[in-house]
Formats: C-alpha cells, sequence, structure tokens
C-alpha cells in the first residue's frame, strides 16, 4: 500500500497512505496513523513532500481533520490531531523532523480555525503508545 | 469579440535597477485562445491602464503576489462598469479563495485546449465561478509557440536595448524546494516539451537574447543534450536557471548560447565554490540567487556568505529574504510555528522581511538584506557588473555575426517613458 513511499522516512508515525482531496480537489495524500484510545482518538498526518501530488496537510488541516474524523468514526470532541513533518534526510535545520498538535474550532459538522502548537516526539509516543528505543 | 488581458503593475524594489521583461504567461495564454477573439494586450508596468473601452470580456493574469492587489482593484473598477472578469496566471493559483472575491471568474491550470469552453460560456451568459485544471495537465505535445505578437515590443526596450525574451520548454518541476511553489503549480512531475516543438517556437522569435524560464533545466540529461544540440543553429544567447553539473552538458550548453545561470548559492562549501567554476570554465557567467533568512541564517552566517560570494567571483548576485508564499514548504513551517508577521500582499516582494527570522529580529534581517546588496556591489556597482556581462553577450554575437547595435533613436527613452542621460 505504501509502495511509492520514501522509505528513509520514519515510518513509526503512519500505518498507511491516505488519499484526499485536497483544495480545489486535487488528489493529495498524507502518511495517516490513528490510534483509538479508552478517552481519545489521536491521529497522526505526515506531510509526504515530494510523495503529494497535492495540497499539503498543513495547507488543508482543518478540512482534512473533519474528513478523517468522518472516515474513521472518530468523535470529534475526543480527537487528538498531530501533523508530523519528517525528517527530509537533508542537513538543512528546517528539513528536520517536527511535531504539531493541532487544536481547531468546531463549527456545525466540520473542523475551522487550526492552531498549531508544536510538541515534543516523546509526547507523541506516550500518546500512541510507542516504547522509546533504548 | 475583444478580450482586454491586462497584466497588473506592481512596486519595483527599492533601490534596485528596473527592468521590464516582457510577460511571459499571457502569451502562452494568448496563443490558446479560440481564433474568434481579438485580444488586446496591456502591462501596465509599461503601458497606461484606462477603464472606459469597448472590451467585451477583461481578463487579468497574475504571476507575482505582489500583483495581486492591483489586480483585484482593477477588477473591482471593470466590475463597476459592468464587464465581467476573469483570473488567471501563477498568483491566481496561490491566491484563489481571495481572488475569486473579485472576480466573475478564476482560471486555475494551464490554459491549452479549455479556453474554448470558457469563452463559450461567457457568449452563453453562463460563465463559471471557477474553471478549476490544477490536476489535470495538458498534452505537452499540444503546447506550441506562445503568442508574442500581443506585446508591444516598442516598449521592452532599456536607453535603446532590447530586453530579452522569455521563453519555456518544459513545465513542471521534480524538486521540491523550500521555498517554492512550482511543485503545486506545475506539478511535481518534470514535463519536459518535446524538442521539435521547442524549436518550432524557436524559430518564431526574432529576438536574439532569451531567457529561458524553466525552473531547472537539470532534470532530465539526455532532454538537455538534445535540447542544447537542437539550439546551437538558432546562434541565441540566453540565461536560464541552474543547467546539469555535467561537463558535456555544460559544453553543448555553452555551443548552443548560455550566456548566464542564475544559481543558488546557500552555504560556502567547495561544493557551491566548484559549481561556480565549473559554468565559469566553459564561458557560462553566474548570478548568485541568495535567499536570506532561513532558521539556519544567524548574523555571522550571513555575513561570512556575503564574503564567500566575493571570494568565487560571481558576476552578479541578487539577494532576497525567505518569504513565504503559499503552497511552499516555507509557508507551512511559518504558518505552523505563528511567524509571519506581515499579512500584506504587497510586501510580499522577497525585499521587505515580512517572517520573524529564527536568529534575529526581523528589523536586523532587514539590514542585513541591505547590507548583502551594498557589500556585493561595494567595489564594482550592479551597473558595472551588469556592463561587463552586457558586453560579453555582444562580443559573443559580433563573433557569430548575429549582433544587433542598438537603436539610437530609442536612447533617451526607457520602457515608453523619456530618460535623462
Amino acid at each position: 500500500m505504501i509502495k511509492h513511499f520514501n522509505k528513509d522516512l520514519n515510518s513509526d508515525y503512519f500505518n498507511e497512505v491516505y488519499d484526499f482531496k485536497g483544495q480545489w480537489d486535487v488528489p493529495s495524500r498524507c502518511g495517516l496513523k490513528v490510534v483509538k484510545n479508552e478517552n481519545q482518538t489521536v491521529v497522526v498526518a505526515t506531510e509526504l513532500y515530494a510523495e503529494n501530488p497535492g495540497t499539503s496537510v498543513t495547507n488543508f488541516c482543518a478540512p482534512l481533520a473533519t474528513v478523517i474524523c468522518d472516515d474513521f468514526n472518530i468523535d470529534h470532541q475526543t480527537m487528538v490531531f498531530i501533523v508530523h513533518t519528517p525528517d527530509a534526510k537533508s542537513k538543512l535545520s528546517f528539513m528536520n523532523e517536527n511535531f504539531f498538535r493541532v487544536d481547531f474550532t468546531r463549527d456545525g459538522k466540520k473542523f475551522t480555525d487550526p492552531k498549531w502548537s508544536q510538541i515534543e516526539k516523546s509526547k507523541v509516543d506516550e500518546l500512541i503508545g510507542i516504547t522509546q528505543k533504548q | 469579440m475583444k478580450f482586454k488581458l491586462i497584466y497588473p503593475k506592481w512596486e519595483k524594489l527599492e533601490g534596485q535597477t528596473i527592468f521590464n521583461l516582457p510577460p511571459h504567461g499571457p502569451v502562452v495564454m494568448a496563443a490558446a485562445l479560440p481564433a474568434y477573439v481579438d485580444i488586446e494586450f496591456v502591462d501596465e508596468n509599461v503601458d497606461t491602464l484606462t477603464y472606459d473601452d469597448d472590451a467585451d470580456f477583461i481578463g487579468i493574469s497574475m504571476m507575482l503576489t505582489g500583483q495581486i492587489k492591483r489586480g483585484w482593484q482593477i477588477a473591482t473598477e471593470y466590475r463597476k462598469r459592468g464587464k465581467k472578469v476573469i483570473f488567471g496566471g501563477i498568483s491566481t493559483m496561490l491566491h484563489a479563495e481571495e481572488t475569486l472575491e473579485y472576480a466573475d471568474s478564476i482560471f486555475l491550470g494551464e490554459a491549452e485546449g479549455r479556453l474554448e469552453q470558457v469563452f463559450e460560456d461567457f457568449k452563453n451568459n453562463k460563465l463559471q465561478k471557477v474553471y478549476n485544471y490544477l490536476a489535470v495537465h495538458p498534452d505537452i505535445n499540444t503546447i506550441g509557440p506562445a503568442r508574442r505578437s500581443i506585446l508591444n515590443k516598442e516598449k521592452y526596450y532599456h536607453k535603446g536595448v532590447r530586453m530579452v525574451d522569455l521563453f519555456h520548454a518544459s513545465r513542471g518541476c521534480k524538486y521540491n524546494c523550500y521555498p517554492c511553489a512550482v511543485a503545486y503549480l506545475g506539478g511535481k512531475c518534470f514535463r519536459p516539451r518535446p524538442i521539435d516543438r521547442v524549436v518550432e517556437e524557436l524559430a518564431t522569435i526574432d529576438n536574439n537574447r532569451l531567457f529561458i524560464v524553466d525552473n531547472s533545466l537539470a532534470q532530465d540529461k539526455q532532454w538537455e543534450l538534445d535540447l542544447f544540440r537542437e539550439m546551437i543553429p538558432f546562434k541565441k544567447n540566453w540565461c536560464s536557471h541552474p543547467i546539469e553539473d555535467d561537463d558535456e552538458v555544460l559544453d553543448l550548453a555553452a555551443q548552443a548560447g548560455a550566456w548566464f545561470v542564475y544559481q543558488a548559492v546557500f552555504d560556502t562549501s567547495d561544493y557551491i565554490r566548484d559549481r561556480v567554476k565549473r559554468y565559469h570554465d566553459h564561458g557560462i557567467a553566474v548570478e548568485g540567487t541568495i535567499l536570506l533568512g532561513t532558521d539556519d541564517h544567524t548574523e555571522d552566517d550571513i555575513k561570512r556568505l556575503i564574503d564567500f560570494l566575493l571570494e568565487i567571483n560571481l558576476d552578479l548576485a541578487e539577494f532576497t529574504v525567505l518569504t513565504p508564499f503559499p503552497h511552499t514548504k516555507a509557508y507551512d513551517d511559518l504558518l505552523r510555528q505563528n511567524r509571519i508577521i506581515d499579512k500584506d500582499w504587497n510586501h510580499f516582494n522577497a525585499g521587505k522581511v515580512v517572517i520573524q527570522p529564527k536568529h534575529m529580529t526581523p528589523e536586523r534581517l532587514q539590514e542585513l538584506y541591505h547590507y548583502a546588496w551594498d557589500t556585493f556591489y561595494k567595489d564594482e556597482t550592479q551597473s558595472e557588473k551588469m556592463f561587463k556581462l552586457f558586453r560579453s553577450v555582444i562580443m559573443k554575437e559580433i563573433a557569430n555575426g548575429t549582433y544587433k547595435p542598438i537603436r539610437e533613436e530609442m536612447a533617451n527613452n526607457s520602457f515608453g517613458q523619456k530618460v535623462k542621460r
């Protein structure tokens, strides 16, 4: 399923490549991991850079979160949405791996007004149940 | 039917030599118009725009983010007069939602094979709000010669010297560079035009100096070799974005008339030093394009970078500050970090700081931007360096018999305006 994906990128944070209609319905794609816990559902959407032919996760954050929420029957009140920008294996620091938690406003059946706050990888690992490698 | 196509003016960067090149997007679009459409083209950078005319339909073509607010103003004036306005071009695609508020229609994507539908809809009073072809590119074989006859060529002279004509040999880009939106606009797949179609277009251009505007020619070595081989007989001299770092390619490029290239200089590495030297070894000049204010740049880094530029003998340098144009990774990163501090699109001209840099204040980055220009051109001004570059192309043209003397009758004229000498 992820045969097109650049294997150099860290796959701990996605289980599948998720295709969606981006801005102006342009075919778009991100990495996706959905982890349902007892009290919340954690969604990690990974930017795929060159592997994504269309709109970035960041640029389409609120509509994408809305669609994923519907697709996976996630309770919007308990969803934790995380944007993952993977390490692009560059010597440029701004191509390093980062994670952002996104908070939205709920407007009817849609998310709007995304607000990003950077979070530590260890926090994401905790949320999705990854045991830290020694 | 009379279609008036307008290319809005934009504010030029402070302190820089003003050059108005004949625009490329409008001439490519014009080539795709149905035969029954009469087109009048107004480039507001060199022409005066008047609103009270008999055009049936108004088009606004925008390339730069710095054009969009002016484009919206123009549309508003025409719509007050009851004219329908359609927008297209690169910055319409980058700013589509906002532009839609000022438009009867917006066209997203590439024009070939699509305009018949648009004009039929207009004639039938069924103009759609959005013509969305972003996801489906036209067959590259259908892209024929641009329609440069719509340009008022006399307006693109500076003191008797004709500006380069713009020309493209490919679309799309397989690279996905941090500050660049081309992958969004033209797709992440390199789409070279067939060589015979490129040759067909070259044969229509009466200018012996060109700017090949492709994002990077260094995307398919065999195509590049074929292209340069076929270009040799035309005896054009041209500038372009990077060429493959390969002796065989560079040698053929030089034979095909490579005059100078725009080469990004992003660090002080031996790779960059050697890259510039190899261009020079092949007789190709280099204009460095230097982006200041990335998250890797401290003040010391920027100063060291400028010293390095002087060491490697760049022929020209053009400095910009990191500007987060929509649909770039730079935009996404800075948006998430809430570091876009100025949302006035007129300020998105790559000369004004609109972000919070990581290692300094915005004001300090602005000072360093001016410091970069001043320091690089301290011992030899930009005009002097340009003159040397210009002299080199004249020598080449004299050698191959294509030199056209400057037009003395236009010596006191710059882009249609009188100038003092």
